[in-house]
């Protein structure tokens, strides 16, 4: 056994306070104050608020801590089966509840001004601390039955905020296809949960994290139950092939979106690929599926955004793609690139769509086009919003001194060292794609619409409540685009923490980055080479006439990308094939001719029974008495000749 | 002398057919009913002779109450007769078939 110490009084009670806030102001919400919106929201953002406090304090209780300290209660516990709940807090799930509680107390206070005079004001805050409260309960899951909880826990929230609006059919619709799709990976990983329990007996993190005790097991063992847990990672991250949810969760609030894509939903997928890292890197095999998962999912979604005329989904594809590039890095044995790329992403891309938020909100349009002829007017334009998306675009091409730069290095480093280059070569490829699709939206939203606005300014009038409300939006921004700027320069002190402290043992050797000189140059230039050919194709002056890419002047390339590869046509043929074809074929089959002529031939065998049995009624008393003398006559001869 | 059991038992039994047969096969209500009182008659026979068999009164007493049922149960009977025949108008046993 290896040396794991208990929490202290003061951290297990700061991070029951952390986690259990955001749950107390759900129900708060929900049964007391629904009909009281700004209270609602108070409530809400104090208890975050705290949550965030807290999850800040425990980080510096806890700079040194050593492995994992963890406070757990036994529940479940019957005949040699015991099954541990509680909090663990190890140097990973440190930093991770410092981003999820920043991010989400930060688009909670966008959401006062993007929300208001919403009708669902209460619902919306209700939802969202619920999925906080999932969220930082997952983290600190000291079982991996625990963790499955709030992971559910987790999709059922942004189920519920991704249909918000669920009068839009499109919305329900999309919260239906994201619930069933992650769903689906759902299912693998709760099998690879049974198997691991059932081989093991023991689901406690800690015990699968340790590498002395799992080499016991054989080899093909820790492989499958590595895969099967990936195949959840698959769902909730989005990766190749259940990737096509999260486009489509753009139907719901863009600070939900926000939420969804940075510190919440898609980054639970990566936080268990980090949390259960030295799991699956007990098995090559794994890491190679794992690496080609990322490498296939970067890719697809990077050519998906070159074409999208949608704001929101351009950057949805890139949340794929970015959580592409983290499932390689983890997939390469680069830990530290990994979660460091995960927290840099997180704050970016919660500060992108928020800045979308700010388009969207005011234009009420999400396509670019459309965006761009209202901005044409220089009026409406909104300074911080502009400054701050274009600080996200930069840091999300990987532009120095943006913290994507740094993380994107650390993924490229990882990914450098492995034997084949391939790996690497899709990942610069992908760089390139990442900054021409990102500083597209930005040369078309910039350069001004095809027809010129009528000059119309947009009536501000009516929206008084959200210009007094307006610090709201901008602050949030301004934050994330400051975290952005800083985070890069953090690399080290970060890399040092997550490492140090026994952390790193655990791990295989070579989590650490790697510094090659030349990718950083390679990177950036690649970089560059995709703004500049975005600059030629959609920036330039004498462009604005005619602004389509060099995609769009391949029709079959276009159509690719438009229907995402067609992989929601594989999939609509799929359910048509197996589910209306093939299951509900059958069980309309089973329906038909098993229940329901079961039913019919009971019916008629009674009534042809009563028909056969009705002939016995003569309606002649005699018969009947001679019936009965015969029977007596027989029952005598019987008696008389029975044997004993 | 006296006759023994199982000549009273034959006198009975021949009693008994008589009644069946005769409650069988007559096409008449009140035939019917005669039979009965017919095979009744020779069971209250075969109590006697086994009353007398074994010197035991129990076998007469029961008599008793057989004549008495089979009293009511005429009387029961050929009431019912009298109320089927008003009825149908007939006495055959077929024509009361009004339940089939």
């Amino acid at each position: 056994m290896h040396f794991s110490p208990v929490l202290s009084p003061l951290s297990s009670a700061l991070c029951f306070t952390a986690a259990t806030l955001p749950l107390a102001a759900f129900l708060a919400v929900f049964l007391l104050t629904r009909d009281r919106p700004l209270l609602s929201a108070r409530l809400s953002i104090g208890a975050v608020a705290v949550s965030f406090a807290c999850s800040a304090t425990l980080l510096a209780l806890n700079l040194n801590i050593q492995g994992q300290a963890e406070y757990t209660v036994r529940l479940l516990a019957s005949s040699g089966i015991d099954i541990p709940f509680g909090y663990m807090i190890d140097r990973l799930n440190l930093l991770m509840i410092v981003v999820v509680s920043l991010i989400c107390l930060l688009v909670q206070v966008y959401s006062l001004w993007y929300m208001a005079e919403d009708p669902g004001f209460s619902r919306y805050y209700a939802f969202m601390s619920l999925f906080a409260w999932a969220m930082l309960n997952l983290c600190l899951s000291a079982a991996i039955l625990q963790l499955y909880i709030f992971w559910e826990l987790v999709g059922l929230s942004s189920y519920l905020l991704i249909g918000f609006w669920f009068e839009k059919f499109s919305a329900s619709e999309a919260g239906k296809k994201a619930f069933v799709m992650t769903r689906a990976g759902d299912v693998a990983f709760f099998i690879g949960i049974l198997l691991l329990f059932l081989h093991t007996g023991n689901i406690g993190i800690r015990d699968l994290d340790n590498p002395q005790a799992l080499a016991a097991f054989p080899h093909s063992f820790l492989t499958l139950s590595a895969l099967l847990i990936f195949g959840g990672i698959v769902g909730k991250s989005a990766q190749f092939p259940l990737l096509t949810w999260l486009p489509d969760a753009m139907e719901g609030p863009t600070p939900v979106s926000a939420l969804l894509h940075s510190a919440t939903m898609v980054a639970a997928g990566v936080y268990l690929l980090a949390r259960l890292f030295p799991f699956f890197s007990m098995s090559a095999t794994a890491l190679d599926v794992v690496l080609a998962t990322g490498t296939i999912s970067m890719f697809l979604s990077s050519t998906m955004a070159m074409v999208s005329r949608d704001i929101k989904r351009v950057w949805a594809y890139s949340t794929i793609s970015q959580l592409g590039y983290m499932v390689m890095a983890l997939g390469a044995g680069g830990y530290f690139a990994g979660v460091f790329h995960l927290s840099a992403h997180a704050g970016f891309k919660a500060l992108l769509f928020l800045c979308a938020g700010v388009f969207i909100h005011r234009f009420e349009t999400n396509d670019v086009y459309e965006l761009a002829a209202n901005m044409a007017n220089r009026a409406n334009r909104d300074l911080t919003a502009i400054v701050s998306m274009i600080v996200g675009v930069a840091a999300l091409s990987g532009f120095p001194p943006f913290s994507g730069y740094f993380s994107k290095e650390a993924v490229m480093a990882s990914l450098a060292r492995l034997p084949n280059h391939a790996w690497l070569a899709a990942a610069l490829a992908g760089v390139f794609l990442t900054a021409y699709y990102s500083f597209r939206v930005i040369f078309i939203i910039l350069s001004g619409g095809r027809q010129p606005s009528s000059g119309e300014p947009q009536p501000s009038s009516g929206h008084s409540q959200h210009d007094a409300r307006r610090p709201y939006m901008a602050w949030p921004l301004i934050i994330l685009s400051a975290i952005t700027l800083v985070l890069g320069w953090l690399e080290k002190p970060i890399e040092e923490f997550l490492l140090g402290g026994g952390a790193g043992a655990a791990l295989p050797a070579g989590s650490e980055s790697a510094h090659l000189t030349w990718i950083p140059w390679m990177a950036t230039g690649l970089g560059a080479a995709g703004l500049i050919l975005a600059w030629f194709e959609f920036g330039r002056k004498s462009s604005a006439d005619q602004r389509i890419g060099f995609v769009e002047r391949v029709p079959f390339l276009y159509k690719l990308f438009a229907e995402r590869w067609y992989i929601d046509h594989f999939y609509r043929l799929l359910v048509n094939l197996v589910v209306d074809r093939g299951l509900s074929y059958l069980c309309w089959q089973n329906d038909n001719k098993v229940i329901d002529a079961g039913i019919d031939e009971l019916c008629e065998g009674t009534v042809e029974g009563g028909r056969i049995a009705s002939r016995l009624q003569s309606a002649m008393i005699q018969y009947r008495l001679l019936a009965i003398f015969a029977v007596m006559v027989l029952l005598g001869a019987w008696f008389w000749w029975a044997p004993g | 002398m006296t006759a023994s059991l199982g000549q009273i038992l034959l006198v009975a039994g021949i009693l008994f057919a008589l009644g069946v047969f005769c409650a069988v096969v007559r096409r008449n209500l009140i035939m019917i009913v005669l039979g009965i009182e017919i095979m009744l008659n020779a069971v209250s026979i075969a109590f006697v002779g086994a009353a007398l068999r074994w010197s035991n009164l129990e076998g007469q007493a029961f008599v008793l109450f057989i004549l008495a049922v089979a009293a009511t149960e005429v009387s029961v009977g050929l009431a019912m007769v009298v109320y089927a025949f008003r009825r149908t108008g007939s006495f055959d046993p077929a024509s009361f078939n009004l339940l089939k």
